[in-house]
């Protein structure tokens, strides 16, 4: 086991960075990562939320949400969807 | 709200034997007199309204219309998991 | 999607903890942040998102572990347009995609 990262370890490591966070479903939000739990419920600042709608992808930004764990299919370190 | 609501579930517990409006899941929304729940939102409902929205398109002009079905149920029991909102009657002053 | 899973504190199940030890020793002073974060959006303005994409725009006036929400002076909104008015409302936890806050300025 030594020098193998465990998967929160890794969430652990990128709080205070920017996440790209893919839920299940047709949801994408990016933000920087304050705080999480054992569920990776996540507390993110300065949130952009993509959202695919019949008009294409349409983004939002929020300042500060707690969003809940339940749904999160990929966490994607210090990336977002604009970097291509 | 009062300050009897320290949790969630206190919202529901004051709602108790009052007439209460729940969403549920696949487009039902349900208006009954609340008689009992539990931790799960479990609920018994007596003397329910259920309006069940539907939308279908007209095959004729292609537009969606919006359908609604009613009716009353004497007593029922919701499970828990297909409850999305439920709101406790407007208290006036 | 499980309904029955708890979207909260780490207290109700162990299981996340025994599959990674080492991550949970560092964790208490994150729950802690989590539950902070709660703290300082009781009685403000949030909106609270649900898997469905609705939205709800009011008052939180309290939440638990599972995220079940009572919300005061709640407005729902589908698709941008505002849909129905709520005096107070409960939403079920399990139904939350986020919720979130105005920073305070």
């Amino acid at each position: 086991m030594a020098g193998r990262l465990l998967p929160l370890e890794l969430v652990d490591k990128c709080i205070g960075s920017r996440l790209w966070v893919i839920m299940k479903g047709d949801q994408e939000l990016v933000g920087t990562l304050k705080s999480f739990d054992d569920y990776v419920n996540m507390v993110l600042e300065d949130v952009t939320e993509y959202e695919v709608t019949p008009e294409g992808k349409v983004a939002h930004k929020l300042d500060h949400i707690l969003l809940n764990g339940n749904n999160i299919a990929i966490l994607v370190p210090g990336r977002s969807p604009d970097d291509g | 709200m009062s300050s009897s609501v320290d949790e969630p579930l206190d919202l529901i517990r004051l709602s108790l034997e009052e007439r209460i409006y729940v969403k549920c899941r696949g487009e039902r929304e349900l208006r009954g007199k609340l008689h009992a729940f539990d931790r799960h939102l479990n609920m018994i409902l007596g003397e329910v309204e259920e309006t069940v929205t539907t939308p279908e398109i007209d095959e004729e002009t292609d537009e969606e219309i919006i359908r609604t079905s009613r009716r009353t149920v004497e007593m029922l029991f919701v499970r828990g998991d297909v409850v999305i909102l439920v709101s406790p009657p407007l208290r006036t002053a | 999607m499980s309904d029955t899973s708890p979207a909260g504190t780490p207290a109700a199940t162990p299981a996340q903890g025994t599959s990674a030890p080492a991550a949970a020793e560092a964790k208490p002073a994150q729950n802690k942040k989590v539950t902070e974060f709660l703290k300082t959006i009781l009685g403000r303005p949030v909106v609270v998102k649900l898997n469905s994409g609705v939205d709800y725009r009011g008052v939180l006036a309290c939440l638990d572990s599972f995220m079940n929400i009572a919300m005061e002076q709640t407005e729902e909104y589908v698709q941008g347009q505002l849909k129905a008015k709520y005096g107070d409302c409960f939403i079920r936890g399990n139904n939350v995609l986020y919720i979130s806050a105005q920073k305070r300025r």
